[in-house]
């Protein structure tokens, strides 16, 4: 459905993505590992059709990503991008207006498990009731393909649980689900593959239960092995 | 393109109603002056009004162009690039919003000041001379203009184009300093160079080419032309920038 | 439920499946959640909840009904089974933390007989 093709990206002089080469078939839950700044993010974003890689190409179904592959890939990004002057209820009148998968019923459904309103400000939001929001906006969509950056970052232990079920909800044989994370744990039980970036490259690519049943090996297990003392996250 | 449009016209709205609203005041002004036969009143009350006529414009202009940069430069830029639309859809809306807004504003501004004028003729108990005054207002002009119906349209599509090649050249200079400085220092000031050079370039061109022309509307209508050409060039090269850079 | 990330996930899940069928939380004949639910439910996979239920079908455990779901299964003689089965596993593991200790399995069996004793006394 989704795939990375040789994929290089260039900042100036510095390589953020390297010759990543990447298939993802639906009916599966990706995990996309790796520390900060080891390139999930400006692949993700390439996947988006935000940015252009420098060398090679992601393909949706066959085709270069691009306006037309926005309409089926629902991206979340790690950082807040919703106009200021918006309350809640404009942000989802806006990917209504512009996703003709988004569902504004499924929106209020999802902002009210998340426990905010549409009368809330973006102005005054928390980061982490902006963490939640970002997620209710985007699995609001029914899309085919569904990358979350950092889905779980600034949300707090309570909220986890509302998360994670709201993802799982959308995993479905159809469908490819990423989550970019650093947060390794959150990832064990809900990826069933696991792709490990090192510095903008892939360092490897396993199916999770066959590598606990094969080795008895963790996916933070085999995340250590990978990036060693680096890999080691506050 | 209609709610892209859309949301162009609600990222300005604010402005514009701000415009809108000291407007009203200075209208409530003129109009207190005239009723409470206070001259001087009524005189700031004209001033006013004819200083947001002019600024007001300029600053819906002004405002289009920080809001581009906003929507190169920051984070909110993935609200107009994750959506499926084109960089030339994207710009388009900006150039077409901003467009229709000077329009209306012209419109208004034209409408309101026809209005007080009527006003303040009726007021002095002499709506006989203010004809005579806009006839003299006529006469005053170059014997050989003759503001006659088609000169008029010339000239209001000379000015409209004018202004929307001078708000084309003013995205291009922005999105060719974000392109080549990315957020880096002195963003602000080679994008304001970048559109003085471009604006230099287009009168230069337009003086040239209206020199040996002698009618008034003709003079307009090249003059317009060369300015359409240019705004339409400058659109295009805009968005193919836009189109490679996309977001941050 | 808590996980060991160190073992299969679908492995933990039949687990307590299995504890819910002997115990008679989950009667035999009674309806399963299906794949989907049973992933929210343990906030696991679904590929690793489709796993847990085949797995337990291959075991005998349940049986899918086409159209219908997932039931435990009737056959009593197999739930019995699966009680016995999972008792053997726990005599083997205490047996087996008890020779850590240094205990035979016949002063073992003393010491539990001691430790009943105490309790109704």
């Amino acid at each position: 459905m989704l795939e990375s093709r040789s994929v290089t990206k260039k900042f100036g002089s510095k390589v953020a993505v390297e010759q990543l080469s990447l298939v993802l078939e639906p009916g599966h839950v990706y995990a996309m590992l790796g520390p900060n700044g080891s390139g999930k993010t400006t692949w993700m974003k390439m996947a988006a059709g935000l940015i252009k890689p420098t060398e090679g190409a992601v393909l949706f179904k066959g085709s270069p990503v691009g306006i037309e592959s926005r309409k089926h890939i629902a991206y979340m990004s790690t950082e807040p991008y919703f106009y200021s002057w918006m309350t809640v209820k404009d942000v989802g009148r806006y990917y209504r207006d512009f996703f003709e998968d988004f569902s504004y019923d499924d929106y209020k459904g999802l902002i009210k498990r998340m426990e905010l309103t549409e009368e809330m400000r973006i102005r005054t939001l928390s980061s982490g009731m902006m963490a939640k929001l970002k997620i209710a906006v985007t699995l609001a969509r029914d899309s085919e393909v569904y990358m979350l950056d950092e889905p779980f970052n600034g949300i707090d232990l309570l909220a986890r649980d509302e998360i994670r079920e709201s993802i799982l909800e959308h995993a479905a044989e159809n469908k490819v689900l990423l989550l970019s994370s650093h947060l390794v744990e959150e990832m064990e039980a809900i990826a069933d593959r696991a792709v490990f970036i090192k510095n903008g490259r892939k360092a490897d690519e396993c199916d999770v239960e066959d590598m606990r049943n094969a080795k008895g090996v963790s996916m933070a297990d085999r995340y250590r092995e990978i990036y060693g003392h680096e890999g080691v996250q506050a | 393109m209609k709610n892209l449009m859309k949301y162009e016209l609600r990222k300005t709205l604010a402005i514009k109603l701000m415009i809108l609203g000291a407007t009203a005041l200075a209208e409530i002004v003129f109009l207190i002056g005239l009723w409470a036969d206070r001259n001087r009143m009524t005189g700031i009350g004209v001033g006013l009004l004819a200083m947001l006529a002019f600024g007001g414009v300029m600053i819906i202009g002004i405002a289009s162009v920080v809001i581009l940069h906003r929507d190169m430069n920051t984070k909110q830029s993935y609200m107009l690039f994750m959506t499926p639309n084109s960089s030339y859809r994207i710009l388009g809306a900006k150039v077409l919003e901003n467009g229709i807004s000077i329009l209306l504003a012209g419109a208004f501004y034209f409408a309101l000041a026809a209005l007080d004028i009527t006003l303040l003729f009726a007021h002095e108990g002499r709506l006989a001379d203010l004809w005579n005054w806009l006839r003299d207002l006529l006469q005053s002009f170059d014997a050989r203009i003759t503001m006659d119906t088609p000169t008029l349209l010339a000239l209001n599509f000379n000015l409209l184009v004018t202004w929307i090649g001078t708000v084309c050249a003013a995205y291009l200079g922005d999105v060719i300093s974000t392109a080549l400085l990315n957020g880096k220092r002195y963003n602000g000031l080679v994008s304001f160079l970048a559109f003085i050079a471009l604006m230099w370039l287009v009168s230069f061109v337009q003086g040239k080419a209206t020199a040996g022309i002698s009618g008034i509307r003709t003079v307009f209508l090249v003059d317009g032309g060369i300015a359409l050409v240019f705004a339409v060039i400058m659109y295009v090269l805009t968005a193919q920038i836009m189109e490679r850079k996309l977001s941050v | 439920m808590k996980f060991d990330p160190n073992r299969p996930i679908w492995l933990q899940v039949m687990g307590d499946i299995r504890t819910d069928i002997v115990t008679g939380d989950k009667p035999p004949g009674s309806k399963l959640p299906g794949g989907r639910d049973l992933a929210l439910i343990y906030g696991i996979n679904p590929n690793t909840a489709a796993r847990v239920y085949q797995e337990l079908e291959k075991e005998g455990l349940c049986e899918t009904r086409r159209g219908l779901g997932t039931f435990v299964t009737e056959d009593g003689e197999r739930i019995a089974a699966l009680r016995a089965e999972m008792a053997g596993e726990a005599v083997r593991e205490f047996l087996g933390r008890m020779s850590r200790l240094g205990i035979a399995p016949a002063e073992a069996a003393e010491m539990i007989r001691n430790e009943e004793e105490n309790d109704h006394a």
